[in-house]
């Protein structure tokens, strides 16, 4: 028969042969957990800033420079449509530019000559 | 190839829990991964000696861990530790599942943890693995909190002010605990001591 004091050794041996052999958690447990953590994990606006900058296509930065793809599509159907008419040139929009306009117009300066710029010097 | 560890991770494997909960809360995705590599082993070997059975303890770590996740944002800095407040979560989530299945019989012998052989003779691995079993089984035939206090204090190595505050009661009440938990596996493993293996290993 031992005494208490080997019976308590014996049993501290046991505890820490027991200490010694973690736990070994299945990596289908770890996926679960880790699954959880992302979930729920909180978006820092640092991070968001921190992740935005990856690469960026030349057809996405101009897509997004004019305002998404839907803005883009609306410009384009716009083009479209001008390229249309000039070419087609209906008669109602002739009358209209014609009752607007008066008459045909041979040519059309968009920029103001030069002289007209410079103000008349009378001597 | 042997990949160098990125420093990154090196560092947090070195941080405190406290530092990676809050990074966890700051949205750092490698914070998550080395809270969970460092905790889930903990939490599940816990989980496992007070339920006995290791799917229960699989729920009850993911549980323990859902609501580490859910409190990290609101987590006040220096008021508990980390592992004391897991541990507590644990405690809890396993007491519910004990008194929800208190009907149902014991059954301790079935759930001996797997051998992991790490070059040592079979017949030495065996003999290790039938203490692990002896020692579970002799665990499962405590009072809950008796083994909870055991386990806490000669397996997870908590103090007693820790364990006090982990089970919610005086140190003076785990000192007692402790005590009478640990003569009765003694009592219970002196019975055993043949199937253990003592006398042929020394």
């Amino acid at each position: 028969m031992q005494d208490r004091d080997t019976e308590f050794d014996d049993l501290d041996a046991l505890f820490s042969a027991a200490r010694a052999r973690p736990a070994q958690p299945s990596e289908a447990l770890m996926g679960r957990v880790l699954s959880d953590a992302v979930a729920l994990q909180p978006v820092s606006p640092a991070f968001v800033a921190a992740a935005a900058p990856a690469p960026v296509g030349l057809w996405r930065g101009v897509i997004e420079f004019f305002g998404g793809f839907g803005a883009l599509a609306g410009m384009g159907s716009a083009a479209a449509a001008g390229l249309l008419i000039g070419f087609v040139q209906p008669t109602g929009l002739s009358d209209l530019s014609a009752a607007l306009i008066g008459g045909q117009i041979d040519s059309l300066s968009l920029m103001p000559s030069l002289e007209d710029m410079i103000p008349e010097v009378t001597p | 190839m042997d990949m160098p560890r990125d420093t990154t991770t090196e560092a947090l494997d070195d941080a405190p829990d406290e530092a990676l909960l809050v990074l966890y809360a700051n949205g750092d995705r490698l914070a998550a991964t080395a809270l969970t590599r460092r905790l889930v082993p903990r939490v599940l070997g816990y989980a496992a000696r007070l339920l006995s059975d290791r799917a229960e303890a699989e729920d009850v770590t993911q549980e323990a861990m859902l609501r580490l996740w859910k409190i990290a944002p609101d987590w006040r800095a220096g008021e508990a530790q980390v592992s004391t407040w897991l541990y507590r979560v644990v405690t809890n989530l396993v007491t519910d599942r004990q008194r929800a299945r208190t009907r149902r019989a014991a059954t301790p012998l079935e759930d001996a943890p797997e051998v992991a052989d790490e070059g040592r003779g079979a017949v030495a691995g065996m003999i290790e693995a039938d203490r692990m079993a002896a020692l579970d089984a002799a665990l499962g035939q405590l009072p809950d909190r008796q083994r909870q206090a055991v386990v806490l204090r000669h397996l997870e190595g908590m103090s007693n002010p820790e364990i006090a505050a982990i089970m919610d009661i005086g140190t003076e009440a785990v000192e007692s605990l402790t005590a009478r938990g640990k003569r009765s596996l003694a009592a219970i493993l002196s019975g055993q001591k043949a199937a253990l293996g003592y006398e042929d290993e020394e």
